[in-house]
Order: C-alpha cells, then structure tokens, then sequence
C-alpha cells in the first residue's frame, strides 16, 4: 500500500510534466505566454509549499523574494532596450534616469545620479541573473539567521516578513531615480541565450519556464524526501523533540527557508522574460497572501498539489475576468472556497486526491 | 515641534483606533482577523449611506456603525472562527477568505449589481464623506500650531474608546470572564462560564470597535472597498510590537509608532517615514517576540 501511494504520486508528476509539456500542441501562442504566466506562480505555489507545508515556516512576504528576482534580471533587461541604447550614450542608459538627472550630469551610468553607477553591472545579463537567484537567497539567509536562531515561529516569523516586504517595497517607490519608483520598469529588452532571444509570444519561452518549473518539483520533491527533508518535516511537527534528539533546528530551518527565496526569485526571473515588466505591485502583501492561497487551496503538504492550485484558480480567474460583473461574482467564490477549504480540507485539493486513491486502492484489495 | 508632535498624535490615535479592535480579538481571542480592516471599511460605508440615504448626523454613525459591524462580527464568530479555535493560522486564512467576500459584497452592491439596481454609496467607486461642520474649521492658536479639531476629536475619541474597553475588561463581570477565557478556556468552561457565549460577544465588540474606526477615518480619508488592507497590517504590527493581549501595551506601541512616523515624516518624506517605522518594527518583534508590554504567562 505504501509502495502503491508512492507509484502513484510518481505518476502524478510525470503526468503533470507530460500536460504541460505537450500543451503548446494544442494552444496558440497567446495563451501559451498566459499559461506560461500561470506556471511561474505554480513555482512560486511550490516555493510557499515548501517553506509553509514542510518547514511550518509561513511567509507572508514571498513577494519580497520574487519581487527581488524580477528587478535584478529586469534591470539586465532594460539595459538591452532599444531604448536604452538610444538616450545619447554610447553605452545603454534606462530613459528614466535621463528624467531623473542631477542636474548637470553626464548621460552615463557612472555618474547620471546618486545610485546609478549600481547598475553598471547589470550590462551583463548574466550578472542579473546571477544576482536574481543570489540576493533572495541572501537575503533569505541573513533573515532566517536572525530569525530562527532567536527561536522565533509562527505568527511572528509572518509578522516580521510581511514587514519586510512592505519595509523593501516602500524602498523602491522612493527610489523613483534608481528603479523608476512607483512606475517600475517597463519597456524591456528580450532575454537571451547565445543568439537565441526569448520573445515572450514564442514557443521556445514557454518551453524555458515549463522545463524550469519540470526541474524546480523534481528538485523540490527529491530536497523533501532526502534525510534532511524528513528531520525538516519531524521539526515543523514537534520542534522541541527534534532539539532533544540533537538536530541543529535552526540550521534545517535556514536551509529550506533560503531554498524557498531563490526559488521565488527564480520564478520572479521567469516572470519578467513572460511578462516584460516588473513593478513594486510585486511586493504587494495582497500578492504574497494570493500565494498562500494557492497553496492552501492546492495543497499545502504537496509541492505539486500546491503548483496545480496556482495554476489552476489563475486559469479559471483569468477565464472569468473578461467581464466585470463576473469577474466580482468569482472574488465571492473564491472567497467561499477558501473558507471551505481552509475549514473543511485543510490538506487541500492533494489531500482530497491522496483520500480519493487510498479509498480505492482498499476497495481494490 | 508642537505641529510635529501633534502630527504624531494624531497618527497615533488613528493606529490605535484600528489596534484597539484586534487588540481584543487577537489579543485576548487568539484569532487573527484579517477581515478587521473590512470591517473598517463597512464603518466607513455605514456613514457613506447613513449620511446621503437616511439623512443622519455625523455623529449618530458611530452606534449604528458599531452595531452593523458587531453584528457581522457576531456572524463571522458564529459560522467560521468558532470552528477555528486552536488553530491561529488557520483562522488567518479563512476570515482572508471573508475580508475577500466582504470587499466583493460592497463592489456588487450586495448582489444588486448583478440585477442592473446600483445604490449610490455603494459600488467599485470611490466616496466622500463631509466632516461636521463644528469639527471642519482648524483654528491658528499661536504662530507655527493650527488647532485642528477634527483630528483632535479622533485624538479625544480614542482615548475614551480605550478607557472604556479597559473599565469593561477590568471593571465588570462580563470582562472577567473574557479575560479568563483567554487566560485559560478549558479552565474557565469548568469553572461555569459559557466560553462559546464570551468569545461571540468579545469578537463582536472588538468588530464593532473596527466599525467605529471606520466612521472616524472616513472623514479625512477617502472611502472605497479596498481601503481597509493597510489598516490591517498596520494594526497587527502594533498589537505584536506592543505585546499580545496587553491593552497598555497596545497603546503605548501606537503611541511610540505614531510619533516615530511623524517625527521622521517631518525630516525626509512619508514613504521613508512609514520604512524606518517598519525596520523599528522587524527589529523589536525579532529581539523581542513577545511584545513591549508581554503578559506574563506559565
């Protein structure tokens, strides 16, 4: 019987991968930049569930890492506009810097106000990746540090990220002349590899963050069945015991909490090559409470169960959204659903489904 | 300095106002309601048609406002929380849930949308309320301060509302047996109190102080139905910085906040103001979790 559940989540995921991969067979090249979308927040339903279902860790400011993902690989990208290159320079200057000049100052990354030369970098778009994945990562770190190693769980750990996140966020709309502030950064170059660009509207992009989203689960799955992962799930059940039997908690903690960060701003990368731009509305708390949701309603004790509930309430919100009456009806249903779901399945749609499978699999014994 | 420190206080008294709500219903509940921002928002629609529909006075919003959102409250402790005892962050998902109807309910005008009938006062739009004219004209005392008599009022009214949650909690019957059930529940039930009966009641009040704060806020901020999330977030950091279950705690940490907002605001900007009061916040709940003002527990 054990075996058999095991047989069977397998399937699940290679089912899952085999869906989403033999999707652009049948949808046109709009909707696969939709979907694409739709499977950056399964990745982010994936981050969530990894930190909140099997490290109890619950972040109520996963957007912050997303959030920092997209900028850094967005100022990679702005840089390689069209636009950027054609303010006057020589070498690419984003066109809000030029509106936010010293005065006086000359038009170059250097020297154009107090913070740009912060972009110099970020000319190579592999330093901005490198530094979407590194800085969440970090950051995540350092806050872990002083969070888990001061013992500190629950409510306060999403206190203190919601905090974080609204504290950062703030930051970024003051800094009109360093990240364009409220406005973000828009009107982007295409991320390439070698001579391949990635336009967003082509087949090729989807097929980027699929196999990125294919390997974050894959990874994820084989992180949470490791030995790590299981002293990770017998902490998040009973923190002392662990501590008594000589586990290092905080150090397991860290360690997943920071896999989280990067796998957001992973997902927040993904997320500007789909949708071209990145904003401050990213670190929204409303954003990092919708991820909960998806996790909650898809499972928050199954990274996969948690990636299908992302993309499948946005498929539906996105279907219903073309009209607004609609569009408000669905905000009430979604509202009652997760109230059922939270009351009623609190393992969420996995959990129904692992129900389902064991009640068959008696029968058929 | 004075127009500094007033401006504070009146910062302040606003944090309060939406604390002072969940300071009760988390504080002494131990339920997260993320729905109280809405339910400042339904305060603040009460005045929106109280005022153009029925005509009212100002003034005479604040008890059928603190009615209206009592009794939802009641509802939402009935239906839902009562189920969700013991389970903190389950009860932060699910009143998530509420606050998410709550805001489409006054977006589709209660269903009405969906049959072509819009009320005005209700809808995605947004809406005004005029202050009372007594309240509405600041007045110059000395070179440099403006006496402001609406925000004085918010200061004035505050305050009465915190004496009065504290003379309940401590002063009758009724408070004796909130703050046994918070203390210990199980305990308290053996002892004769009807726990479920208290825990309505206190998550009514602590619902209806939230409405209250909405009439207040709609005279100076502008009323629409996504207006209650930051209010939310903001009262949670002050409950936690000043100490779950502490009604002095809660005070003196909006006391603290507020000023602290003011007195940056005056020497950069509100935005910067709002992130340094945000960095105080992540510091003190890391270096001291259980609050300023923690109750001592076993």
């Amino acid at each position: 019987m054990r075996l058999n559940q095991r047989t069977l989540e397998l399937a699940g995921y290679l089912l899952f991968l085999a869906v989403i991969l033999a999707l652009p067979l049948i949808l046109d090249t709009f909707w696969l930049n939709r979907i694409s979308k739709y499977l950056v927040y399964g990745m982010l339903g994936v981050a969530i569930s990894l930190a909140w279902g099997y490290a109890g860790i619950l972040n109520l400011g996963q957007g912050l890492f997303f959030g920092m993902g997209a900028y850094m690989l967005a100022m990679s990208l702005k840089l390689a506009s069209t636009t950027s290159l054609n303010q006057g320079s020589d070498k690419p200057v984003p066109d809000f810097m030029l509106w936010n000049a010293e005065p006086g100052a000359i038009t170059d990354l250097c020297c154009i106000n107090k913070g740009s030369f912060l972009w110099i970098p970020f000319q190579n778009q592999w330093f901005g990746v490198a530094m979407g994945v590194v800085m969440p990562t970090l950051l995540a770190l350092a806050l872990g540090f002083a969070m888990f190693r001061a013992r500190i769980t629950g409510v306060y750990v999403a206190m203190i990220t919601l905090a974080l996140a609204l504290l950062v966020r703030l930051l970024v709309i003051d800094a009109q002349p360093m990240f364009n502030g409220f406005n973000g950064l828009t009107d982007l170059g295409w991320f390439a590899i070698g001579e391949t660009s990635f336009d967003p509207y082509q087949v090729h992009t989807y097929y980027l963050i699929a196999i990125a989203l294919g390997a974050v689960l894959l990874m994820g799955r084989w992180l949470v069945n490791s030995k790590g992962g299981l002293i990770l799930q017998a902490i998040r059940d009973d923190e002392n015991r662990a501590r008594y039997l000589g586990y290092d908690v905080a150090r397991y903690k860290i360690f997943f909490f920071a896999v989280s960060a990067a796998i957001a701003g992973l997902a927040g990368m993904l997320y500007v090559i789909a949708a071209e731009f990145a904003s401050p509305t990213f670190m929204n708390i409303s954003f990092s409470v919708s991820m909960v949701v998806w996790a909650a309603v898809g499972g928050r004790n199954s990274l996969l169960g948690a990636c299908i509930g992302a993309i499948l309430l946005n498929v539906v919100e996105a279907s219903v959204s073309e009209t607004e009456s609609l569009l408000n009806a669905w905000q009430l249903i979604i509202g009652a659903i997760f109230i059922l779901f939270v009351v009623f399945l609190p393992r969420g749609l996995a959990g129904l489904g692992t129900a389902l499978t064991e009640r068959i699999g008696r029968q058929a014994r | 300095m004075a127009e500094v420190l007033f401006i504070g206080l009146s910062l302040a008294s606003i944090l309060l106002l939406i604390a002072l709500g969940l300071s009760i219903t988390y504080g002494t509940m131990g339920v997260i309601n993320m729905a109280h921002g809405e339910l400042v928002m339904f305060g603040a629609y009460v005045t929106v048609l109280g005022i153009t529909h029925l005509h009212l006075n100002f003034f005479l919003c604040l008890p059928l406002a603190f009615i209206v959102t009592g009794a939802i409250g009641y509802a939402i402790e009935r239906l839902l929380v009562r189920r969700l005892y013991g389970r903190l962050v389950d009860t932060l998902l699910a009143t998530w849930g509420v606050s998410i109807i709550l805001i489409a309910l006054i977006r589709v005008e209660f269903g009405l949308a969906f049959f072509g009938v819009h009320v005005p006062g209700l809808g995605p739009g947004l809406q005004n309320v005029p202050i009372p004219a007594i309240l509405s004209q600041p007045v110059a005392l000395w070179e440099g301060f403006v006496f402001q008599p609406y925000r004085s009022f918010i200061i004035v009214a505050t305050l009465g509302l915190v004496v009065l949650t504290w003379w309940i909690l401590s002063r009758t019957a009724f408070g004796m047996q909130v703050l046994a059930v918070s203390r210990n529940r199980t305990m308290a039930a053996c002892c004769g109190i009807n726990d479920k009966r208290v825990n309505a009641w206190t998550f009514a009040y602590g619902s209806g102080l939230a409405g209250i704060a909405g009439v207040m806020l709609s005279g100076f901020k502008t009323v629409f139905p996504d207006m209650g999330t930051p209010f939310v977030i903001d009262g949670f950091l002050v409950v936690v910085v000043g100490g779950v279950g502490s009604l002095l705690g809660t005070t003196v940490s909006s006391g603290i906040l507020g000023e602290l907002t003011g007195f940056i605001a005056s020497v950069t900007n509100d935005i910067l103001a709002r992130a340094v009061v945000f960095a105080v916040i992540i510091a003190i709940i890391i270096t001291r979790p259980r609050g300023l003002f923690a109750f001592k527990g076993r």
